[in-house]
């Protein structure tokens, strides 16, 4: 169910879309922050001098569409849900790179949500386009929706 | 670095880099992250990764990294290795197969398990993978990479 927390979220939730622009400050701090030092992410000194998008940063649009999806539980906005979600898989596929001051479109689904030992994991597939279309990115993911298992926390 | 890609045979290894996971490094990713989805600078709160109570009352022993760390320097190490052929149309997939702890070493490696060579270039799949310093995977995963000929 979309608009609750991210424990809400069912299999065939299709997400409300994001469009944003990519800017020079969002690639830098990003490359900063995982220490990525390869000059093409921090500024145009790239091939055909355009600022880079770190490939990764798929996982940054991952918390912005779920901020516009899962109302009551927006990271970005300090809202937290009583469990903390562990990230388990990451997947990407990168099909082209995203340039500075290009827009970028977020959009996917929630393709499944299952029990495995007694915990709760939900599937996720995001796609990232330009504006205009050109795919950018593909991308699946699996997170498990609370580490202890109920026993645990009582124990 | 530059545009110049190697090239590799079947078993070939290749390495990322080799770094303690510290405090600091995890409020850098935790914040960045943060950052870049608000578009301005801010500054990460209480999580499982910063926050040893709140790690503990979900069910952890203590403060694990975020596992988007480690899949950050595999991917360094693949535009390292592979360069814009990585950005234009390569895969990576990593699972956190056990927590990283703060003062673990992590080394980031990666193996060639094949190279399929054509006349546009060269298919490569790789096995990536974290270990700590006693070797222990941390996290598991795969790539691929198509290097073109340009």
């Amino acid at each position: 169910m979309l608009g609750g927390t991210i424990g809400d979220l069912e299999a065939g939730d299709e997400f409300e879309p994001v469009e944003y622009e990519l800017t020079a400050f969002m690639c830098r701090e990003y490359a900063h922050g995982v220490e990525e030092n390869c000059e093409w992410f921090h500024s145009p000194l790239a091939p055909g001098g355009r600022q880079i998008r770190p490939p990764t940063m798929i996982h940054v649009d991952k918390m912005r569409i779920l901020e516009r999806n899962c109302l009551k539980e927006r990271r970005m906005s300090g809202e937290a849900a009583p469990d903390a979600r562990v990230h388990y898989e990451y997947h990407a596929r990168q099909h082209s790179p995203a340039y500075v001051g290009e827009r970028l479109v977020v959009s996917g689904r929630i393709t499944d949500r299952y029990v495995k030992r007694g915990r709760t994991y939900i599937d996720y597939y995001l796609e990232v386009r330009t504006s205009d279309g050109r795919l950018v990115t593909t991308y699946t993911d699996k997170t498990l929706l609370k580490y202890a298992v109920e026993q645990e926390l009582a124990a | 670095m530059n545009d110049a890609v190697a090239s590799f045979d079947i078993g070939a290894e290749i390495a990322g880099p080799v770094r303690l996971m510290t405090a600091e490094r995890i409020e850098w990713y935790d914040s960045a992250m943060l950052s870049a989805g608000k578009g301005e600078l801010s500054q990460v709160g209480v999580n499982i990764h910063t926050d040893d109570e709140y790690a503990k009352a979900q069910g952890l022993p203590a403060i694990i990294a975020d596992g988007m760390i480690m899949t950050n320097w595999c991917s360094s190490m693949m535009i390292q290795h592979f360069g814009m052929d990585y950005l234009e149309h390569g895969e990576l997939r990593t699972k956190f197969i056990k927590p990283v702890y703060l003062g673990q070493t992590v080394h980031v490696r990666g193996r060639v398990l094949s190279a399929d060579r054509s006349d546009g270039g060269v298919s490569y799949a790789l096995d990536v993978w974290c270990e700590d310093e006693n070797g222990i995977k941390v996290t598991d995963g795969d790539a691929k990479v198509e290097v073109r000929r340009r």
